[in-house]
């Protein structure tokens, strides 16, 4: 455009003034409804195939649909989303999904299983940091436009959970080809479309990515297409806040609706004010005691005997007390798990018969035992504070605990060495599916070289039910199983998990929808305002 | 000494001073002992020797060190800064996109800073130790030794979210769209596109970082200021100008001030380095999206092409800096011309 001084600043007046209609225009008509969301923004991508971090996973969980999902707040199933239905080959290697009528990308294309094909085979070559997740994949094919086939290279019960998470994002295959993208093998180094990607949505989801810049914020609008029930915010704002400090402040001052990284005792000096709103649910960290079956190491500790007495020796209703929201765990499968056990199925304290399992292991005058931890405050939980009141629970059947608290690193040297008899520590599942367990049962890597409980100390029975656990692929067979092994745990376990402590957040009260997750953290088209 | 021959000397300064600084950078860079893979692969991938040898592959890292140097400094030559590991972008466009907001704030606060700095700094020499000499010290210590991100918390915390009299975090506020990119500058891409209320809101936005940041730069100034001024103020020319019966504030603004602002250019230079390069917690708690927390997130994933870039970039603002001061000198101090 070559326009004159005169003529480009007349121009510029009239757009303004053009603008400035639009708005009245737009103002008067309906009201816009905007949330924002003051967040600590860490990633450097929102191209599902190269994105793998909180703030990615939140914006994609709007903005693309993946095949199967889970329940809003935890993994205790899995649930269907653009595939309706899935069969599972005999061999547990084939996954054949059926894809959603009537779904339409944001340009309006419909869904094909090309599209899926093209976005997981693109997910894997690219070879960026999700790629991973599609390295179990064989082959994928498209059989026809509403089906999809997905062949592993090995039998892996957890793959429908993976699945879930929003690097299995479906994209529009030819709208991402428009914009430099491909699926070939040399995709680590032909493919273009990351900087198209970073900066809109070629998705299926409720909302449309409008603008990222980086480190500042992120934009997305409502998609007007939407297959779903449609979400109540117009607009959503994430504005990067890197400070909880800072996002506290902005939350008080009303600058922000929700802040997602506040501290829990920043949360706990919100309690009370008028004009906050405080969500409180079970956080994905589980506590436990570690109790060393290799007598050399864990002496008297060692005793399955004991090992039960400590379980019931420990004050549950104690800790959920101290931690406002937390649950106590049935076993050390994560409480959202499907079939994982929790506080219905968690056992209780039975002082009675601690001691009279302590007598039956020859500990009737009790002994002197060393617990390792870290000096640390994890997720607002302070582990010192717990690790006291284990050294009182304990006290009341005669173990006289000594603290050893060290620093982080030291610490877990120790535990990752299987050197530690007795010891406190927490675990978040690395998948968000039952097979997690297995860490923590013979033949599992926590259980092996932590605290030396081998395949070879356990009934055939047991083992043959864990070697099950690993390939079953059937939902109910599963169900059935990991019932038997928490049952199992229970009993006998060189571990006793005692507390979930909660995830804590605060949001301006007319806030509603709030639901923590473990794979996306916030959902936000569950939210609306009052 | 005529300018351009000046000119080229420091120009030629210069050069060795930038060969060395990529040289520095580039091994304190690479001392680290961590591995990039670590921090830039997630766990699960670790255990992937494919992808770990591919990614090691595509960033050079398989190469000896100093044919990575080599490399670096030829692509540096042609312009070219390497991609960034993290953000999988040219390093320059992402200094493009972080660099204005940077500027802007460390624009805004040396002028806050020179503006307090050199006032504080004349009242404290002209009433030397009187109470609002005393006062004015006591001011300036707080301005350098409290701690600015501290400063930024309560004022944040006070100013905005109590009383309201100050804009929020953020460079604009959070419902304010963006003016269309020219610059990256907010306030001038506003003003550019005519848009008022953005320019307002960019500028409301400024005042608390300028004033925090301003604070500890005015501090320093004072200081400077007013000894340079009570030293110049107790030579023979003042006394010469006072005794031909010149106005005191002539005197003081006209003859005293001018002389005694050469260490204050002087200081600028550095403190407009500073600003630019070391503003990391100020921009964390306004959420503030420069180059300093850009900085900070490439060295914490040693993010060594991000890393390099922002060193040079750092590097080079001080070398413009100071050049721009040496020039300066040029006009303001004719004993430089004759030396």
């Amino acid at each position: 455009m070559n326009l004159k001084p005169a003529a480009s600043t007349r121009a510029i007046g009239a757009l303004f003034l053009g603008a400035v209609l639009v708005l009245a225009l737009v103002g008067t008509s309906h009201a816009q409804e905007t949330i924002v969301i003051g967040h600590a923004e860490i990633t450097e991508a929102y191209d599902p195939a190269h994105a793998f971090n909180p703030t990615s996973g939140m914006v994609n969980r709007i903005a693309y649909d993946t095949l199967v999902t889970f329940p809003d707040a935890d993994a205790s199933a899995i649930e269907p989303l653009l595939a309706t239905s899935w069969t599972i080959s005999d061999d547990g290697l084939t996954y054949t999904f059926t894809l959603r009528e009537g779904v339409t990308f944001v340009d309006g294309s419909p869904l094909t299983a090309e599209d899926v094909v093209f976005s997981f085979e693109r997910l894997k070559n690219v070879q960026a940091q999700p790629s991973f997740l599609a390295d179990p994949i064989a082959s994928l094919e498209a059989i026809d436009a509403g089906t999809v086939a997905i062949t592993l290279t090995a039998v892996r019960p957890s793959f429908l959970a993976e699945l879930a998470n929003t690097a299995f994002s479906v994209t529009h295959a030819a709208t991402v080809r428009a914009n430099g993208g491909t699926d070939a093998a040399d995709a680590a180094e032909s493919d273009a479309a990351q900087a198209y990607l970073n900066q809109t949505s070629a998705g299926t989801g409720p909302y449309v990515l409008e603008s990222w810049s980086p480190q500042d914020r992120t934009v997305l609008v409502r998609n007007p297409d939407y297959w779903g029930e449609a979400p109540f915010f117009d607009r959503v704002i994430i504005v990067n806040i890197p400070e909880a400090a800072t996002q506290r402040v902005a939350l008080v001052a009303g600058n922000v609706d929700l802040a997602t990284d506040l501290t829990p005792d920043q949360v706990v000096a919100l309690e009370g004010e008028d004009d906050i709103g405080i969500y409180l649910g079970p956080g994905r960290w589980t506590h436990f005691l570690l109790m060393n079956r290799d007598p050399e190491v864990g002496g008297p500790m060692a005793d399955p005997l004991v090992a039960q007495a400590v379980r019931l020796a420990l004050d549950y209703q104690g800790y959920r007390d101290l931690w406002a929201g937390s649950v106590t765990p049935g076993s050390n499968m994560w409480v959202g798990l499907a079939g994982a056990y929790g506080q219905d199925q968690a056992l209780e304290r039975d002082l009675d018969r601690a001691r009279a399992l302590m007598a039956e292991a020859g500990y009737a005058d009790g002994f002197e035992v060393t617990m390792h931890y870290a000096d640390l405050t994890w997720a607002g939980v302070s582990l010192s504070t717990n690790a006291q009141k284990i050294q009182a629970d304990l006290a009341d059947i005669g173990i006289t605990v000594r603290l050893l608290p060290s620093e982080v690193q030291v610490a877990l040297e120790g535990y990752r060495n299987g050197t530690q008899g007795f010891g406190y520590w927490f675990w978040g599942p690395d998948k968000l599916d039952p097979v997690d367990f297995l860490e923590f049962l013979p033949g599992g890597k926590v259980a092996g070289e932590r605290a030396r409980w081998m395949p070879e100390m356990i009934d055939e029975a047991t083992r043959a039910l864990i070697a099950r656990a690993g390939v079953e692929t059937d939902a109910d067979e599963r169900m059935a199983i990991f019932s038997q092994l928490q049952d199992y745990a229970q009993q006998d376990s060189a571990f006793a998990p005692f507390s979930v402590p909660a995830v804590q957040t605060a949001f301006r009260a007319d806030i509603e929808g709030y639901v923590w997750h473990p794979q996306w953290g916030l959902d936000i088209a569950l939210l609306s305002r009052k | 000494m005529p300018l351009y021959q000046y000119i080229v000397r420091r120009v030629l300064f210069a050069i060795p001073l930038v060969l060395g600084i990529t040289v520095v950078a580039f091994l304190i860079a690479n001392a680290i002992p961590a591995d990039p893979i670590n921090a830039n692969l997630p766990q699960s991938a670790l255990n992937n020797e494919r992808l770990v040898a591919a990614f090691r592959e595509k960033w050079g890292l398989d190469q000896p060190l100093h044919v990575q140097y080599l490399t670096y400094l030829g692509n540096l030559l042609q312009g070219d800064m390497g991609v960034s590991i993290r953000t999988n972008q040219p390093v320059l466009d992402d200094i493009r996109q972080f660099l204005p907001a940077t500027v802007e704030l460390a624009t805004t606060s040396i002028l806050v800073g020179l503006l307090l700095g050199v006032s504080f700094g004349i009242v404290s020499a002209v009433w030397r130790n009187s109470p609002v000499d005393y006062l004015v010290r006591v001011l300036a210590l707080i301005g350098v030794s409290f701690p600015v991100f501290l400063l930024a918390l309560i004022g944040l915390s006070v100013l905005h979210a109590q009383l309201g009299w100050t804009a929020g975090p953020g460079r604009l506020g959070f419902l304010v769209s963006r003016p269309p990119h020219v610059t990256g500058l907010y306030t001038v891409d506003a003003l550019l596109a005519g848009q008022w209320a953005t320019l307002r809101d960019a500028l409301w936005h400024l005042v608390l970082p300028s004033l925090v940041l301003g604070m500890y730069v005015s501090g320093i100034i004072a200081r400077i200021t007013r000894s340079s001024l009570l030293e110049v103020l107790s030579s023979d020319y003042i006394r010469t100008a006072r005794a031909k019966g010149q106005r005191e504030a002539f005197v003081i603004l006209r003859h005293g001030l001018s002389n005694a602002l050469i260490p204050v250019v002087t200081l600028l230079g550095v403190l407009y380095g500073n600003l630019l390069a070391g503003a990391v917690l100020t921009e964390a708690i306004f959420a503030w999206p420069g180059i300093g927390r850009y900085a900070y997130r490439a060295s914490t994933s040693q993010d060594f092409p991000a890393i390099m870039g922002v060193s040079m970039l750092i590097a080079f603002i001080y070398v413009v800096a100071n050049f721009i001061v040496d020039f300066l000198y040029f006009f303001i101090d004719p004993r430089i011309r004759y030396a």
